[in-house]
Order: structure tokens, then sequence, then C-alpha cells
């Protein structure tokens, strides 16, 4: 008697446990895994909707002073409004026609804290890289280094993701001197900016290629290793914005006039913005 | 008095400025700005807790209203010790917020694409007459000035009350002197307040003086008295009918020291102030005649005619701004409507950080920043950066307060680590040698000083970077310019040994690579290193690594010395060699050697250098405490260039930025 009531005893957490399982048997575990499944699409399709609805934004970068919150109040505001050196992003709403709309995302261009583009990557559809084609020439090793930086964000881009197209924007070529018509001085402020650009990222690429690189601290199996100027042209030749494997690279040149107002230009007849204008239209169809 | 004042949102657009002066227009309006340098230097850089930003000879204060991601600043001359700035600062802050209020949350947002919705739909033709900014803020300009004015003529008036007892006294100083005299003029700066008061002193001083001089010189000197003052002349009558009269309209001229009632009735200052167009009567019309040509304005007389011109107007900004400069008695009273809004607010995830808030979290972070081997001072001052960019700020509803904080302070560390020069040794160094030269002339080499304290591991990460380039198909020539340790020079020689015994790129050794360039003890470092250059130019070196011997950043013959080295040889690098264990020191250290190269090293100031970069030792030795690593960025502003982390060649590190900051804020 004794021992039987032992083995109750003993026996009884199992009761406790049988039904739990038998609960989850069968059918009730077939119901559950689709309802899980069903969730996940549910999920899924969410952020799908999200980022699709997301991929439509136009990003400024550039080194500091080469006049991207300025652009980026001209397309916002109608008006190019006197700024400073920013401390912040700016996320504007820009409408380019009745049925097109564009987020500009201004970054700083300050060392600092220009890496901050990295977030706004995976929504943007085009990259403008502003460049003060005025004073490119007195800089150009550090406007090189951020553009390396660009190229090589983009290129690092998962394979799911469509690689935003990128434009090099020579900006301010109101103030390069030359006395010629407007049409001409556009292709000088074009060729100046990509002939110059071209040299200094040649050198970098030419400066990795040879030398044994250092790991970085705490190194995780991923190299520090700055990549991102492949050329599809052959082999040993510099580096060239049209062979650049990461994609297509467009040029354009602009200028805006601070402090006026649109409807000055516009009775003027010119329009500063012209270029970049054009390429965001081709580039958002 | 001031050059330059503007009104800014953190993304860098202006939103109304003014320039004093036709300089000051043109500096701020090219990028040399004081304002951009302000930014650059001091606020990216996370400097935000410091009062004042000095450049260029400019003096520049700054504030924040966070919620609406505005900045205030004002830019005046160095020299000009004006005390009123930060009240103006205040007062700018508050009437702006007041007027615009809505206009300002509207462009904010604006900036944040947050109504994405809404703005799609908005037509076009909509958004140029939306962002009329000049017409938005088209009142500001007088509100501005008038506020301004206000500050002026205060502190105008404060100088004029400090310089009044002293214009006293030298009137009095050409009568003959006396024993009592000594103790006047402090007895007169001691109670300058009143100015009534003070003119007493003086009547009753005079009239000691007279009775005196009868008594002593006579009648000569009484004389040539009445010659020079008109009113000592006529003195007792005078006195006597001056009495008399005053007697009438009941004031008291008693013997007996004045009483606080009898000062605040008989000061005339202040209420004329505050009544300024208010209509006077003739009388007091009369007096502000005579104060104003008393005053060091002499365009005071234009200013009232102005003001009268325009009183209707003026009425309305002085109570614009006196409406909003009072403590808000309105808010007062909704806020005590009870706290089931606030606790709504805070349900609905709109809760505003006040300071209250914020120090307590701000405290602990400050500690959590100690323990973590950040220098004192530098804990101190990024932790009131970061209470100073969140106070006003709104944190979401799920967000507390001390995530709120970890996050800014996350970001604000990312910030102040991240370089802001190329740390790229080996680009900038190709760069050099591939420069075009004129053809007589040779190839420089790259030249690198090694600095720092004593022990820190100079030689031994000279020697690692040496690896490094030897690795990279450089040929490099070491200076051994540690002239005083014994030992020095041996410690490289065998150092040298060991790099040229490795092989690189397949060879078995790199023999003719590395060389050892060395004088002995005892002679002239700089002269050693000069040598060394000379020597690698000919000889076809890519680079040289000066060694110099360690010295305490206090020992001024010492850092003279090396400022001369670096003086003399204008080395393409400067590295300061800090060991990871450092403490509160790290800041010391620096800011001494720092200042040292840039004091000593040659008289034309223009060329004057500090530190470029530095190396920091003994990484290993500290786990996670890297709060040697934030101090010294914090410190130079210069980035950390290499880490040294063991005890073979090859331990030699790039420092990532996300890995310090994780380490510093982990606990």
């Amino acid at each position: 008697m004794k021992d039987h009531f032992q083995e109750e005893t003993v026996a009884s957490p199992i009761p406790e446990v049988a039904p739990f399982v038998g609960s989850l048997s069968a059918q009730n575990l077939v119901l559950l895994s689709l309802a899980v499944t069903v969730l996940f699409f549910i999920v899924l399709s969410f952020t799908r909707k999200k980022s699709k609805s997301r991929g439509n934004d136009l990003l400024l970068l550039g080194p500091p002073d080469s006049g991207k919150t300025a652009i980026m109040s001209n397309l916002a505001y109608d008006q190019t409004l006197p700024s400073h050196t920013s401390l912040q992003t700016n996320l504007a709403q820009v409408v380019l026609s009745p049925t097109k709309t564009l987020r500009v995302i201004d970054v700083p261009g300050h060392p600092r804290i220009r890496d901050q583009f990295r977030e706004h990557l995976g929504d943007a559809k085009a990259i403008a890289f502003v460049v003060d084609s005025s004073t490119i020439s007195r800089n150009a090793s550090v406007v090189a280094e951020h553009l390396h930086h660009v190229l090589h964000a983009i290129t690092s881009l998962p394979p799911t993701q469509s690689t935003p197209a990128l434009l090099i924007l020579a900006h301010k070529m109101d103030l390069l001197k030359s006395g010629a018509s407007s049409n001409s001085a556009t292709s000088v402020a074009i060729s100046r900016v990509c002939t110059i650009l071209e040299r200094e990222l040649e050198k970098r690429r030419a400066s990795q290629s040879g030398g044994v690189g250092m790991e970085s601290l705490g190194a995780d199996g991923e190299g520090s290793e700055m990549g991102g100027l492949d050329c599809s042209g052959p082999a040993g030749g510099t580096f060239k914005f049209s062979e650049w494997e990461g994609g297509e690279v467009y040029f354009a040149a602009t200028w805006v006039k601070v402090g006026e107002n649109k409807d000055v230009e516009k009775s003027s007849g010119e329009d500063g913005l012209d270029g970049l204008k054009e390429w965001l239209n081709q580039v958002s169809k | 008095m001031l050059d330059h004042c503007s009104i800014s949102h953190k993304g860098g657009v202006v939103l109304w400025s003014h320039s004093f002066t036709p300089e000051s227009a043109q500096i701020t309006s090219s990028s040399a700005s004081p304002v951009n340098s302000l930014i650059r230097e001091a606020l990216i850089e996370g400097r935000t807790a410091e009062e004042k930003y000095e450049k260029d000879g400019y003096a520049v204060k700054w504030t924040f209203v966070n919620d609406l991601e505005l900045i205030f600043v004002v830019a005046y001359q160095r020299i000009l010790q004006l005390t009123y700035v930060e009240d103006l600062l205040t007062a700018m802050k508050a009437l702006f917020i007041k007027l615009f209020e809505p206009f300002l949350a509207t462009f904010v947002a604006s900036l944040h694409a947050i109504n994405k919705g809404k703005s799609t739909s908005l037509p076009t033709r909509d958004t140029s007459s939306l962002w009329n900014f000049a017409k938005a803020f088209d009142g500001w300009d007088k509100v501005f000035d008038k506020l301004l004015r206000g500050f002026e003529e205060k502190a105008a008036l404060e100088r004029k009350s400090r310089f009044r007892p002293v214009t006293h006294t030298e009137q009095i100083i050409p009568s003959p002197p006396s024993d009592d005299f000594s103790t006047l003029p402090s007895e007169s700066r001691e109670v300058p307040q009143d100015e009534q008061q003070i003119s007493r002193n003086v009547q009753a001083l005079k009239d000691r003086l007279r009775g005196r001089g009868g008594r002593r010189g006579g009648r000569g000197t009484l004389r040539t008295e009445s010659g020079s003052g008109r009113d000592s002349a006529p003195t007792s009558e005078n006195e006597s009918t001056k009495r008399k009269t005053k007697a009438k309209t009941q004031r008291k001229w008693g013997d007996a020291v004045p009483s606080e009632s009898d000062m605040a009735s008989l000061d005339f200052s202040v209420d004329k102030l505050n009544s300024d167009a208010n209509g006077f009567s003739s009388r007091d019309l009369q007096s502000l005649v005579d104060e104003a040509s008393l005053g060091t304005r002499t365009e005071d007389g234009m200013y009232e005619v102005k003001d009268w011109d325009f009183s209707q107007k003026d009425d309305k900004i002085d109570h614009d701004i006196a409406r909003a400069l009072r403590p808000d008695t309105n808010k007062q009273s909704t806020g005590s409507l009870g706290s089931l809004g606030s606790l709504f607010a805070r349900l609905t995830g709109s809760k505003v950080l006040s300071e209250e808030d914020l120090q307590p979290v701000l405290e602990g972070m400050k500690q959590h920043l100690m323990k973590k081997n950040v220098a004192k001072e530098i804990a101190d001052k990024v932790c009131e950066g970061v209470g100073e960019s969140l106070v006003g700020k709104k944190v979401g509803g799920f967000q507390t307060t001390s995530n709120a904080v970890r996050l800014a302070l996350s970001s604000s560390l990312t910030r102040i680590l991240t370089p802001k020069t190329s740390t790229d040794l080996l680009l900038s160094i190709r760069t050099k040698l591939s420069l075009p030269l004129p053809s007589s002339q040779q190839r420089m080499p790259y030249s690198i000083v090694f600095v720092g304290v004593n022990g820190v591991g100079k030689s031994t990460n000279l020697s690692k970077v040496c690896f490094w380039l030897i690795q990279n198909g450089l040929r490099v020539l070491i200076a051994a310019c540690d002239t005083f340790r014994s030992g020095a020079v041996e410690q490289l020689r065998v150092h040298v040994r060991n790099l040229s015994m490795l092989g690189v790129d397949g060879a078995t050794n790199s023999k003719g690579r590395v060389e050892l360039y060395e004088k002995g003890y005892g002679k002239d470092a700089a002269g050693i290193a000069k040598e060394a250059v000379a020597h690698a130019k000919d000889n076809d070196f890519d680079v040289v690594l000066v060694d110099t011997a360690g010295r305490m950043q206090d020992n001024e013959p010492l850092m003279r010395a090396l400022a001369k080295l670096v003086a003399v040889n204008s080395p393409d690098k400067i590295i300061f060699v800090g060991e990871a264990l450092v403490g509160n020191e790290a800041v010391d250290q620096l800011t001494k050697f720092d200042r040292a190269l840039r004091d000593f090293s040659g008289a034309s100031s223009s060329r004057s250098r500090g530190i470029d970069g530095m190396l920091i030792t003994k990484w290993d030795t500290v786990d996670d405490k890297v709060g040697a690593a934030l101090s010294m960025t914090y410190v130079t502003g210069q980035p950390i260039i290499f880490v040294g982390c063991g005890q073979t060649y090859t331990d030699l590190r790039q420092l990532r930025v996300s890995n310090v900051v994780q380490a510093i804020l982990s606990d």
C-alpha cells in the first residue's frame, strides 16, 4: 500500500505534463505554425511596403561649405536662404512636379559627422555629391577622401538593394573664372572637377593596392580596407568615373544666388539648378 | 559695440542675421565667418559647455533652443568687455520664440519631413507664399534694435555710475592737499550709488576745505580759489539759500545719514529710464537734457527725437518685450490645472526634458565616465555639453530620460572621437613622395617626430611603426635623438638589427631598408635630427622617424629644446605618444606639449604648429577603461593615428571609433 502511494506521488508530475504536450500535438501544432507564418508574411509585407515607399530620397553629400544647405533650401522653399555650417541633418519634402515628390536629405559635411549619411543610404534613390568647383583645386585630397567614403558605401551595399544613382555636382560654377558663354562654363566646371577628383582618387587607389593595411582594433574579421574604387577598365589603368564598377556617375554644374527669391530668378530667365533638376527628373522616372 | 548677431537653425539655415559694421558683414558672408568657425571648432567637437569661443579677435557667445533647434549667436570684438551679452542672448531667445513660435515650429517640422502625407497634397504655388521668410520676421529688426539699445543704455549707465566718483575726486584734486584727503576717494568709492549724496559729499568737503584754507593760507589761497571755482566763492550765502529753498520742498538735508527710503526718493535716474517715452513734464525734460550733456554719448539727443516719433510703435514693442521677459504667469496657472495634463503628456509621448530631470542622470553618467578613466575635467565638460543639447528637448513616450541621455552621450562621444583629418599615414607619405619637384632639387623624405613623457613607449612604438612602413615597401631611417637616457641608442640599434632581419616581399631579409642614424650621447638633438634628414635625402630614404627623449611637460628647458627640434626640422607629422593608463594627467600633458610646441617654435605665429596626431600605447593593459582615448582627442581635437597593444612588432592597430564608444558606455 505504502509502495503504491509512493508510486503515485512520483507519477503525479507526469499527468501534468502530458496534457500540455497533448494539446500541442497534431492539429494544434499545424494551426500554430500556420498562424506564425501568416504573421511573418504580414510583417514582411509591411516592411517591404515601407521600404518601397521610402526609397525616394535624394541625399546631398559633400564637403562643408560646398552649398548643400543652399541647394536644399532652394529646392524646398523656392528661395536660397543664407546658411552656415550645418550641425545636423536636414530632411525636406520637395515637390518636383504636381505628381512627384522627393525627400531631400542634406547631411552635414564636417568630417566628424559626415558619416551620418550611412543611416539614410538604404532609402536613397539618388545621391548628389556636391563639390565647390571654385575651391576644388585647393582641397582636392579632402574632397576625394570624402567621395571615397561615399563610393565605398555605395559599392558595399547589400546586393538586394538597388544602388542609388550618383551625381557629382560642380556647384558654385558662377564663381569660376571664365569669360565664355554659360554652356561652356558648365563644361569647364565639370571637366575640372572630374579630372581633379579622378587624379586624387587614383592616388588613393594606388596607395591602397600597393600597401599592407593595418588591422583595426578589435578586428572581427571585417577588414578596415576601404574598397570601392575598382574599375572595369584594363588592369593597371587609372581610375576613371566612366569605368567605375559601382554604376554610372553623372555630372552636372550648378549655381545659386544666396538671398534671392525665385521670382527674381525666373524673370531673369535662368535657374542655376537646372542641371540638377533635369537629372532628378530623369532619375525619378 | 556688437559686430554680428544671428539666429539660425541647427541645420545651417540662417533665419535672421545682422552685422553692425561693414567689415563684419563682409567676414560673415565668407566661409571664414566667426559663426562658421564656432560651429566647426566648438559645437561639432562637443565643446558646448564652454562659455565663449574666441577666434580672430572676435569673441562669440551662443545659446541653444533645443526644442526648436535654434542657435542664437552674438559676436563682438574680443577687447570689449561686454557684460550684457548673456542677458541679451536670453532676452533675445525668449522674445524671438514668443513672437514667432508657430512659424518656427512649422519651419522645423518641414526640415524633418514629418508631415509627409500633408505636404504632398500642398500645391506648388503655396510653398513660395508659405515660406516668405522676410515677411515672417518682419517686426523682429525693430524689436531687436530696441532690445539692444535698452541693454546698451543700461550698460552705459552702469559704467557712468562706476566712473562718476572718480571724476568728482578729480575735480577736487586741484585744490590744496590736506591730510583728510587721502581717505576721501576710497570713501566716496564705497558709496557711489547716489548722485545727490556725492554732490553733498563734495559740498561738505569744500566747506571743510575753505575753513582749513582760511585757517592756513589766509587771504591768498582764498582768492585763488574764488578765481578758479565759481561755486565756492559766494559759498556761505549760497549754501544757506539753497538750504532754505530745499526746506520749502520738504526735503531733508540733515546731517544724519540718509536712510534707504531717502535714497530711493532722491534717486531720479532709475525712474527716468523706465518712463522713457511716456512723456515728461517740462521740468523733467530739463533734467533729462542736463543728464544728456553730462553723459558720454553725444547721439543721445538723436535717439530721443527718434523715439518720440515712433513712440506709438515703440510702446507696442516695449509692451511685447516686457510681456515676453516677464516670468509667465499664464503658464503657471495652466500648469497648476492638474498633474493630469502632464500625465497625459507623458502618455502621448511629449515629455520635455528639464534641467532637474537631467541633473541626476548626468551626474551618474559623469561618474561612469570617470570610472572608465576619462579625465575628470573632460567628463565634466562632455556631460555638461550633453545636458545643454538636451534641455528643452522632447522625448518619446517610451524613452526614459536616462535612455535619452545615453543616446546623446553616445553620439557626442562618436563625434569627439571621429577624426576630422585623414589618418591615412601611408597615403600622405606617398602623396609627399610623389609630388612633382623642380629638377634641381632632391626629394625630401617624410619625417615623423615622436614626442611624449618618460617611459610611455616612444622607442618601442616607433619601431612598430617602422616595421609597418617597411612592410609597405618604404625605406626608413631612424634618427636616435634621445641623447640623454643611457641605453636609448642601443635600444634602437637592437630594433634596427631585428627589423633588418625580417623578410619583406619574399626577400629573406630587409637589409638596407632600415638604418639607424646615431651620434652618441650628450649632443644637440635638433642638430642630429637635421643631419639625419640630410643623410636620408642623400641616401634616398623615404621616411625619417625621429625618436626624442622623454620629458615631463613642466620642464621648460627641455620643452624649449623639443620646440627647437621641431622648428629646425619642420617635420611632416608630430606624433604625441601617450599611454592608455594615464588618467587626469592626460589633459595636462597634452595641453602643455601642444602649447610648448606652439609657443616656443619660432617667432612667426603663423607657422606655429602643435601636435598632429596621437599614438596610444599599452592599450592591452586597460581592458575597457579606455577613457584616455577620449580625454586625449577632446583636448587636442587631433586624431589617434595608432594604438599599441602588445609586445611584438605587429601589435599596432588603428582605432575603431565605434569600439571605443561601446567600451566607454558599457557597464
